[in-house]
């Protein structure tokens, strides 16, 4: 089962010993069309962008202006159209969450893969340069998947979490340890048990 | 201004706590939980408040003390954590500061405060 959700940010607890936690917000979507694979077409809120495509699909599964963007993803058995119930998050004990990691630019090795980088000063040119990235005239190409700089962050990235709590009337997900991605971004969690 | 979920998420586990006012400044006596083992006892910490700082359940004060043979001591708290019993103040103290790493400075004599009275 999968939901949508937004990640609003950081906090922890009061316990001991204090366990820090990511707050999510589950957005609201409509369940327009069950598939017979477990999966179903969503509808939810995404800025203020409409079409002539977009109010087509709405007439179509009969649904308010605001659900205005359109996903597949997995739902609950015996899932009908209409509103998507939360009800599974209430029961789970850990939760995948995939969204996308902070875009960081293109960066060079030191920074995306860990280079070591070479000494500042003291007559050095070698600084924050990569280095050799090949052999000789023998294989005479660079080996397929050499680290080297390029765009660094802003990919999908899946982590696994514990549900802390789930408060399913303002649907925040608290879950322990950090999630990828800046606050505010939208990804989804899937229930793992 | 922070996000309002994370605010309601953490006023939900401070509202219960009850935290008497104090500031830098002032003579604390902060009774903390220690765990040894499977035995639980309360332990007294005193000293003079030298810092609040954060916010919500991430709040937590400096109180600094000079232990034996003059040796500067100083810890950490969260405010609402709960392995604070209880925290006590013992003294108000007349600071013109909100912070007051000054202190780390001074000895002996110097490194008083005095006491703050009101008219």
């Amino acid at each position: 089962m999968e939901f949508i959700i937004e990640k609003i940010g950081m906090s922890r607890t009061i316990e001991v010993p204090s366990v820090p936690v990511t707050l999510l917000k589950v957005i609201d979507a409509k369940v327009c069309e069950v598939r017979e694979d477990g999966k179903a077409l969503v509808a939810y809120n995404s800025s203020k962008k409409l079409n002539k495509s977009i109010e087509g699909q709405q007439t179509k599964y009969s649904i308010s202006k605001e659900f205005n963007k359109f996903m597949t993803i997995e739902v609950a058995e015996g899932t009908e159209a209409g509103d998507l119930s939360t009800a599974p998050l209430a029961e789970a004990a850990s939760v995948k969450t995939s969204l996308n990691t902070k875009g960081r630019g293109f960066q060079g090795g030191m920074k995306r893969h860990n280079f070591s980088g070479g000494p500042a000063e003291h007559g050095h040119r070698f600084g924050r340069r990569i280095g050799s990235i090949g052999n000789a005239e023998w294989p005479g190409r660079v080996q397929p998947g050499k680290k080297m700089p390029g765009q660094y962050g802003n990919t999908k990235v899946t982590v696994k979490n514990e549900v802390v709590s789930f408060d399913a009337e303002n649907g925040i997900l608290v879950l322990k340890g950090s999630i990828p991605g800046h606050n505010g971004a939208r990804g989804l969690v899937r229930i793992v048990k | 201004m922070r996000n309002r979920y994370i605010e309601s998420f953490e006023r939900a586990q401070i509202e219960a706590k009850n935290i008497p006012a104090f500031r830098a400044g002032d003579t604390l006596r902060v009774a903390v939980r220690i765990k040894e083992g499977n035995k639980e006892r309360v332990q007294n910490y005193e000293g003079i408040c030298i810092s609040i700082r954060g916010e919500g359940t991430g709040r937590t004060f400096n109180v600094r003390k000079v232990g034996a043979n003059n040796i500067g001591v100083e810890r950490i708290f969260p405010i609402y954590s709960n392995s604070i019993e209880s925290i006590e103040v013992l003294r108000r103290g007349r600071v013109r500061r909100a912070k007051l790493f000054y202190l780390r400075e001074l000895k002996g004599k110097a490194a008083r405060i005095k006491e703050l009275r009101r008219k």
